[in-house]
C-alpha cells in the first residue's frame, strides 16, 4: 500500500521523458503512475485517455501496470483516493482546536478552498472527471459525501450548535461541493478563496442562524 | 452496482406500451423513454444506441431519423425532464399562497415527482453532469426565475439572504447522494431541507425554518405514502 503521507499535488510531470527531476525519476512506479493517471486524464477527459497515454507520461512499461492495477479505472480510482485522504487530512487539521466552533467551521472551509485552488488540474481530476467513469462513480460519490459530512460532524463536540435542520451538515458539504465545482467547471478554481466570506455565511446559517453566520463572515472577510 | 437500478415505478411510468403502428411524436417520446431509463440503470456513458433502440422497440434507421447521435437524444431526454418539473411545480400552487407557501409546495411537488419517476433524478443529477459540466446552468434557468418570479414585486428582483444558485447546487447534491445511496424511492426524506433551500434564499433563515418545519410535520408522511 502506498503511503498516505505522500502528495501527489506537488508533483509537476514535464511533456517528455527528458529532463525529469533526478527526484521524480527515484519515485516508486506506482506513484508516477499516479501522477501521470491526473496530468493525462485532465488533459485529454477520462473517456479518451487509454493506458498506454498513462504508461507514456510515466515513463513506465504496460507490465508494469497490469502488476499494479487492473485496469485504467483501478488506477483513477486508486490516484482519486490518495487526492482526498490528502484533502481530509488538511480539513481535519484546520477544523480541529480549541477554538469556537463558527470559526473552526469557517478555517475548514478555508483550507478546502485553498486546497482545490492550490491546483486547478487536481481539482478538475476530483471533482469534474470523476462523474465520467460510469457506474463506479455513484458509489465513490457516496463514499466521499458520507466521509466530508462525516468530519464535519463529529468536529461539532460539544461546544457546538445543535441545528434544528437534521440534515446541516449535508447542506453544508453540499453547498461547498456545488460552489467549488462551478468554479472548477468555469476554470476559476485559483479565486475559490476569494469566496470565503460569503460561503461561510451561506454555510453557517442553518446550524447558527444569521447574527452569528454574519459575526463570521466578517471575520472571514477581514 | 445492483442497488442503483431504477426502481419499479420508473419502469411502469416509462415502459412503452403503445402499439407498434406508431406515428414520429410517439417515437420520439418513446426514445425519449428509453434513454431515460437506460441511463438510470447504467449511466450515460454505459448506454449505447442498441440500447436504446432495443429498449424503445424500433429500428436504428428510426432512431437517427429522430436523432444524430446518443447525445442529441439525452438533451432531448434533459428538455423534456426539465418540462415536466416545470410542469409540476407550476400547478403545485396557487396565487393565493404565499410567496413562502407557494415555494414550499412546488418544492414538495417537484421532489414527489422525482420520486415517482428516479429516471428523472439519476437523469439530472448524475448524468447530466458528466455529460456536460456547464449543464447544471441549463437547469438553473429553469428554476431560479420560476421561484424568484414569485417573491418579485413589480417585476423587480427580489432581496436574497443567501445565494440561490448555490441553493439550487445544494439540492442537487442532496438528490444525487440519496440516489447514489440506492435510495431513490425515499426522496421525500429530503423534503424538510429542499424546503428550506427553496425559501432561505429570498426569505431568509428564520421563514425557511418555517417552512421546512411545516413539511416535517404535515407533508412528510402523506408523500411517503404516496
Amino acid at each position: 500500500m502506498i503511503d498516505n503521507s505522500e502528495d501527489l499535488r506537488k508533483w509537476r510531470l514535464p511533456r517528455g521523458r527528458h529532463g525529469l527531476p533526478r527526484e521524480l525519476v527515484e519515485r516508486s512506479q506506482r506513484e508516477r503512475l499516479l501522477a501521470a493517471v491526473v496530468r493525462v486524464t485532465v488533459a485529454n477527459g477520462y473517456e479518451s485517455t487509454t493506458v498506454g497515454d498513462i504508461l507514456g507520461e510515466a515513463g513506465v512499461g504496460r507490465e508494469s501496470f497490469y502488476e499494479l492495477f487492473d485496469d485504467k479505472l483501478d488506477c483513477t480510482l486508486a490516484a482519486h483516493k490518495i487526492l482526498l485522504d490528502n484533502l481530509e487530512e488538511q480539513v481535519r487539521e484546520a477544523y480541529t482546536g480549541s477554538d469556537a466552533w463558527p470559526e473552526r467551521m469557517r478555517k475548514g472551509l478555508e483550507a478546502t478552498l485553498s486546497w482545490f485552488a492550490a491546483d486547478p488540474d487536481i481539482a478538475r481530476f476530483t471533482l469534474v472527471e470523476l462523474s465520467t467513469v460510469g457506474p463506479a462513480f455513484r458509489s465513490i460519490f457516496q463514499t466521499e459525501y458520507a466521509r466530508f459530512t462525516q468530519l464535519l460532524n463529529d468536529g461539532i463536540g460539544n461546544d457546538g450548535p445543535s441545528p434544528e435542520l437534521t440534515g446541516a451538515a449535508e447542506l453544508a458539504v453540499g453547498a461547498t461541493l456545488a460552489c467549488i465545482y462551478e468554479e472548477v467547471v468555469l476554470d476559476r478554481a485559483a479565486e475559490l478563496p476569494r469566496l470565503l466570506p460569503d460561503l461561510t455565511y451561506d454555510l453557517l446559517v442553518p446550524f447558527v442562524g444569521e447574527e452569528v453566520a454574519r459575526e463570521e463572515q466578517r471575520r472571514a472577510a477581514g | 452496482m445492483q442497488k442503483h437500478r431504477s426502481s419499479e415505478s420508473a419502469t411502469s411510468v416509462l415502459r412503452p406500451t403503445t402499439p407498434p403502428d406508431i406515428g414520429p411524436q410517439t417515437q420520439r417520446q418513446r426514445i425519449v423513454d428509453a434513454i431515460v431509463e437506460s441511463c438510470a440503470e447504467k449511466t450515460y456513458a454505459a448506454t449505447t444506441i442498441t440500447d436504446i433502440v432495443a429498449r424503445a422497440r424500433i429500428s436504428r434507421t428510426t432512431f437517427y431519423k429522430q436523432f444524430d447521435d446518443k447525445r442529441a437524444c439525452f438533451d432531448a431526454a434533459v428538455d423534456y425532464c426539465l418540462e415536466e418539473l416545470r410542469r409540476v411545480a407550476a400547478e403545485a400552487h396557487s396565487p393565493s399562497d404565499s410567496p413562502a407557501e407557494a415555494s414550499r409546495k412546488a418544492a414538495t411537488a417537484v421532489v414527489v415527482a422525482l420520486t415517482e419517476r428516479p429516471g428523472f433524478a439519476q437523469l439530472l443529477t448524475g448524468d447530466a453532469i458528466a455529460v456536460d459540466p456547464k449543464a447544471i446552468e441549463r437547469y438553473r434557468k429553469a428554476t431560479i426565475p420560476a421561484l424568484e418570479a414569485l417573491w418579485s414585486n413589480n417585476g423587480g428582483a427580489p432581496d436574497t439572504h443567501t445565494d440561490p444558485r448555490l441553493a439550487f447546487g445544494q439540492v442537487q447534491v442532496l438528490i444525487l447522494n440519496q440516489i447514489a445511496t440506492g435510495k431513490a424511492d425515499r426522496l421525500p426524506e429530503l423534503l424538510p431541507e429542499i424546503v428550506y433551500l427553496a425559501v432561505s434564499p429570498f426569505a431568509g433563515h428564520e421563514e425557511a425554518i418555517n417552512q421546512s418545519r411545516f413539511v416535517k410535520e404535515f407533508e412528510l408522511s402523506g408523500a411517503a405514502e404516496r
